[in-house]
């Protein structure tokens, strides 16, 4: 198989795909299922043949639609149908007790086809078009049970991503005016972009991952059914915008040290206020979420931290950062999917999520707790948790240029470990409050296990990881082809 | 030897411990005994790798990262120390713990944090060092979350206090790193010149100080006291903590940065020091708990230790190491008795007890032991390190040296008011202790507390032994050592300077005196520090430390709240006018757009013309 062809499947099968979904739910539902998690593994598997071929592939069979798989594309989507392919799985029984599943199904593999086709653009308008793709399904998915309620919330959501793309459109049409072309690949590494437009192009990114000032339509999405959330929030739609920074701001452009400086106090900000809220908050799923806001500024902090320079010390610590930043990305991933999946089975088996009315739950849920418990402790940086390697990485990149925002992000670890022990502690030990839930049912638990272990296991076998993000990296910043 | 040895001391008590994990319900009862061989392996582990030397050198997690380890005289004696004590405290919890439902947990984290304390020990990577040292607070949370129920809030607290100090070392070891351009431990020479490096040491030190329990970390200590298993004490904070702790401190004294008595850090590290001493045995003093009693003084005696390493003098900073040895010795022997106590009565309420003495006749011998060894009694080793740190504090500012003997007196006063009241005297009435059926404790009990106790005598008889051959070795080779003096200098022995011998002896008649007239007038033991605890003044004070006024923890606790509610307050304020600002627009250009369309076809047709002349103009122009 041609490395064309495993590149056009990874977009096209779930793209294209997720149509035939509602079909197969008519003739049988277990059907519909397993062709939607075979949709979503289908990107995965070609990612990792692409990554084991190691070459960079670029197809372009019609003007604006150009593909192209380099080793941050392929990291990327490998870890999202990664994610993905789990929270499927954990959905065969989440939603099956819900109508709509089809209009579900299909969204799902959309959005996530969606994703795989953002991830390996090579062209902004192409790039464009998937990023609204992905706003659309996730106003529906977020709206998914229809009330009132939910519907304003996904309305929200819409409103304020869109409202971000659109600048960010705007910032694409002054890119092409001023490099003539929207072709990643033809715009020479290192341009510098003036102020209004890297603002601009920002303005899109900051409102699609979250970032202040555009951060609060995510807890509101908490509405969303279990999965829907793990989705948005951890591991797929929140990173867009995290991906989209590093390959335009990384990998195409590059940030004067201003706008290094912004990008770092509006991730300083969004760190704290989001982590205070957390702490405030009681609804279960929207302290995760808070959580979400917080830990993606680390991301941005590892991507913004170190002025860019080939060469040197400073290139030692950009390497850092970067590596650090897209390890997080991983790490923060496979924990929050975590988390919010256990907030599901919490959700649906005890009808509640206000901490305040919760307690207790390690006696009837040991498996949901500590699953909750290693996800936390790997959002918290503990080793030998991998979260550890990714948070000491972004820190310590921090600490090289700019040691004051190392410390403003280290009261956010500090405030990480508070928010997340306080859910733990008021869920899961001390008196129960409301009625003791079963656990979930063995797929569920399985899944939040799988996700728990995965974390684990990322960090005590941190070599296999690493290497790969080293590669990349090596590959973003032009030092290796 | 091949350095792949080393990575055996990691490697074996951690896979015992997962081994231990997984024997649950009744496969527990083997889980004692395996504790035990492990422990064992462990230590002959440690024998074989005392006074040998290896680097190891792995690829880890890229970027820089390495797995190195390094096996010298110093990493060497700690490892075998905290051996020694592994073994000691499994071989008591197997009748403390025995019968107990969660006793395999126990034995699992205990031999999963021995072998983070190797890897921490060894570890010659700053990334190594914490990825193990952070390691431990899984297990720390683990040991005292299986404690009585309730537990958990004592042992979030601890995960809490513990793991803030953690991150802080985390950003001292990035900046650390980057001044020295490397994160080889062994390469690390820094000055405390600059403010960057000297942020890095400060950094790094609340790590250490944290690690060993002083203040201001220290208020989940005397909780754990109370709620955690008591071997848990023993081992953690009383004795691997601290060594572990106290070595990390050494280190970034010694070997990371340049550590002078100019330095500012150094008049830091000697305020902790003697504040912690004198605040942490007052609480002492007044405990009415042998449980609580001692963790105070767990916290207490660090405060020698960062003192002694704080003074920047040689003979400060070998006391402090000696002292390091001297305080796991008794402090586990001291909580060991405490355990013995609990077994035999049920509870360690000292308004309970009482003439436990003639019941528990060993136990008492060696209680009195360990205790002259934590007052500085002379000939004991406590009195030994004790003289160390006093010679070395006297050199720097007699302030120092001051409150560290005003510290001795109450620790004397507070161990003679716990002995007589648990072991002198007769038993307390109303009491539900049955004192006919109370038995000495079993031979498994007993042994390590014996050992211990001996231990005290043969390091203060023969001082010279460890002092020679654990801590000058480990003392060899940084720059204290290379400047002129440091090297001819002999720390074993009797004290040179006859006065402060003098000194410690009055300070013990004071403490005896006290006790004797305090117990006189209140008429009992557990009363002879009455008057000092209701003096006025200090009645009040006491009051409020009672109702946990001065814990830090939960100032912390209180301020982070307010910060929280204030970034909250902002978080809905940005909500607010973002969401206002988009569903405004939104609105907005719907109603005008609306409003444009009139139905009126007049208008369309305006409309239309306005919009190609402006399409018109705008091609004329370009």
């Amino acid at each position: 198989m041609t490395d064309a062809l495993l590149l056009y499947l990874a977009v096209l099968v779930p793209t294209l795909g997720s149509a035939l979904l509602p079909l197969a739910g008519r003739i049988r539902p277990g059907l519909r299922n397993l062709l939607a998690l075979a949709m979503v593994l289908t990107p995965l598997v070609c990612s990792a043949l692409l990554l084991a071929g190691g070459q960079t592939v670029t197809v372009e069979p019609w003007s604006i639609f150009k593909l192209q798989a380099d080793k941050l594309a392929v990291f990327m989507a490998m870890i999202s149908s990664l994610i993905s392919a789990v929270i499927v799985l954990y959905s065969f029984h989440y939603i099956s007790h819900y109508e709509n599943q089809n209009e579900y199904y299909f969204m799902v593999v959309l959005f996530l086809g969606a994703m795989m086709g953002l991830v390996y653009s090579a062209h902004l308008l192409l790039l464009y078009v998937f990023w609204e793709i992905t706003a659309i399904t996730s106003w529906r998915l977020i709206g998914f049970f229809r009330s009132p309620k939910d519907v304003l919330r996904a309305d929200k959501s819409f409103l304020v991503t869109v409202a971000g793309a659109l600048a960010m459109l705007l910032g694409f049409i002054a890119i092409y005016t001023q490099t003539g072309t929207l072709d990643l690949t033809r715009i020479p590494q290192g341009t510098v972009l003036p102020n209004l437009v890297a603002l601009l192009v920002l303005a899109g990114i900051l409102s699609k991952s979250a970032t202040l000032p555009f951060h609060t339509w995510l807890p509101d999405a908490g509405v969303a059914p279990s999965p829907v959330t793990a989705l948005l929030h951890a591991a797929v739609l929140v990173k867009i915008g995290v991906y989209v920074f590093a390959r335009l701001f990384i990998v195409t452009f590059a940030l004067t040290a201003q706008q290094q400086d912004w990008v770092l106090l509006i991730a300083a900000a969004s760190a704290l206020v989001s982590a205070g809220a957390a702490m405030i908050d009681t609804d279960l799923k929207r302290i995760i979420a808070y959580s979400t806001v917080s830990q993606i500024a680390f991301i941005f902090l590892g991507f913004a931290a170190c002025p860019l320079v080939k060469g040197g010390a400073g290139q030692e610590a950009a390497i850092m950062g970067v590596g650090g930043a897209l390890l997080y990305i991983l790490m923060h991933g496979l924990a929050k999917g975590g988390l919010f999946l256990c907030a599901g089975i919490v959700e649906q088996n005890t009808h509640c999520k206000d901490i305040t009315r919760l307690g207790g739950l390690i006696k009837t849920m040991p498996v949901t707790a500590v699953a909750f418990l290693l996800c936390a402790l790997s959002v918290m940086g503990v080793p030998p948790l991998g979260g550890f390697f990714s948070k000491y990485m972004v820190i310590s990149a921090a600490a090289a240029e700019r040691p004051w925002i190392a410390a403003v992000f280290v009261v956010g670890a500090f405030m990480t470990i508070l928010y997340l022990f306080r859910v733990f502690t008021m869920v899961f030990l001390g008196q129960p409050r409301g009625e003791l839930a079963r656990e979930g049912s063995y797929l569920m638990v399985g899944c939040v296990a799988l996700l728990a272990v995965m974390s684990l296991a990322a960090g005590l076998l941190i070599n296999p990881p690493a290497e790969i993000v080293h590669a990349t990296v090596l590959q973003m910043l032009g030092i290796v082809q | 030897m091949s350095p792949n040895l080393l990575l055996l001391a990691i490697l074996v008590p951690a896979a015992a411990g997962v081994l231990a994990l997984l024997m649950r319900g009744r496969a527990g009862a083997v889980s004692g005994p395996w504790a035990l061989l492990a422990t064992a392996a462990n230590l002959g582990l440690g024998i074989f790798l005392f006074d040998k030397q290896a680097d190891l050198n792995l690829p880890w997690a890229g970027f820089g990262l390495q797995f190195v380890l390094r096996l010298y005289q110093f990493s060497g004696f700690i490892v075998l120390a905290t051996a020694c004590f592994g073994l000691l405290v499994a071989l008591y919890s197997i009748r403390f713990m025995a019968g107990r439902a969660n006793r395999n947990q126990f034995y699992g984290w205990m031999l999963l944090s021995l072998a983070m304390v190797n890897g921490a020990v060894l570890a010659n990577h700053l990334v190594v060092l914490l990825f193990f040292w952070e390691g431990l607070l899984g297990t720390l949370f683990a040991m005292i979350a299986i404690g009585r129920p309730g537990a958990w809030r004592t042992a979030t607290k601890a995960f809490i206090i513990i793991g803030i100090s953690d991150v802080c070392m985390m950003l001292g070891m990035a900046l650390a790193g980057w001044q020295a351009h490397t994160l080889i431990i062994s390469d690390i020479h820094l000055p405390l010149t600059t403010s960057v490096c000297t942020a890095a040491f400060v950094l790094l030190m609340i790590g250490a100080i944290s690690k060993g329990g002083s203040m201001p970390f220290h208020s989940w200590i005397p909780d754990a006291a109370v709620d955690a298993p008591l071997p848990f004490m023993a081992f953690l904070p009383a004795s691997l903590e601290k060594l572990l702790g106290i070595y990390w401190l050494a280190r970034i004294s010694l070997d990371l940065f340049e550590l002078t008595p100019d330095a500012w850090v150094s008049p830091l590290m000697m305020i902790v020091g003697a504040a912690t001493i004198l605040l942490a045995v007052s609480m002492a003093l007044v405990q009415k708990d042998y449980k609580r009693l001692l963790a105070y003084h767990a916290i207490s005696q660090v405060g020698y230790m960062v003192l002694g390493i704080g003074t920047a003098v040689p003979l400060g900073i070998v006391g402090g190491l000696f002292h390091m040895l001297n305080n796991a010795i008794y402090k586990s022997g001291l909580f060991l008795t405490g355990g013995a106590v609990e077994h035999a009565t049920g509870t360690t309420d000292l308004k309970q007890l009482g003439g436990l003495g003639r019941r528990m006749p060993v136990t008492f011998a060696c209680f009195f032991i360990l205790a002259a060894s934590i007052s500085g009694v002379p000939w004991t080793n406590g009195f030994f390190s004790k003289e160390l740190i006093y010679d070395g504090a006297l050199a720097r500012h007699w302030i120092f040296y001051a409150a560290a003997l005003l510290g001795s007196v109450l620790t004397a006063a507070s161990f003679l008011k716990l002995g007589h009241a648990a072991y002198l005297g007769k038993p307390a009435e109303n009491s539900d202790v049955k004192f006919d059926q109370v038995r000495e404790a079993p031979p498994s009990m007993l042994l390590p507390i014996v050992i211990l106790a001996a231990a005290c005598l043969v390091f203060g008889l023969g001082n010279a032994l460890p002092i020679d051959h654990l801590i000058a070795p480990a003392f060899a080779g940084t720059h204290f050592a290379a400047a002129e003096h440091g090297a001819a200098e002999h720390f074993a022995g009797w004290p040179e300077s006859s006065m402060l011998v003098l000194m410690t002896c009055l300070a013990l008649a004071a403490a005896i005196i006290n006790h004797l007239l305090g117990a006189k007038r209140a008429g009992s033991g557990l009363g002879a520090v009455d008057h000092i605890h209701h003096a006025p003044g200090l009645a009040q004070i006491y009051d409020a430390a009672g109702k946990r006024y001065f814990d830090p923890y939960d100032i912390g606790m209180a301020l982070a709240k307010v910060a929280s509610r204030i970034l909250w307050l902002i978080d809905r304020l940005i909500d607010g006018v973002v969401a206002g600002l988009t569903s405004g627009t939104a609105r907005g250009a719907g109603y005008a757009v609306s409003a444009a369309h009139t139905g009126s076809y007049a208008l369309y047709v305006v409309w239309s013309i306005l919009g190609a002349a402006a399409v018109a103009a705008y091609m004329l122009m370009h």
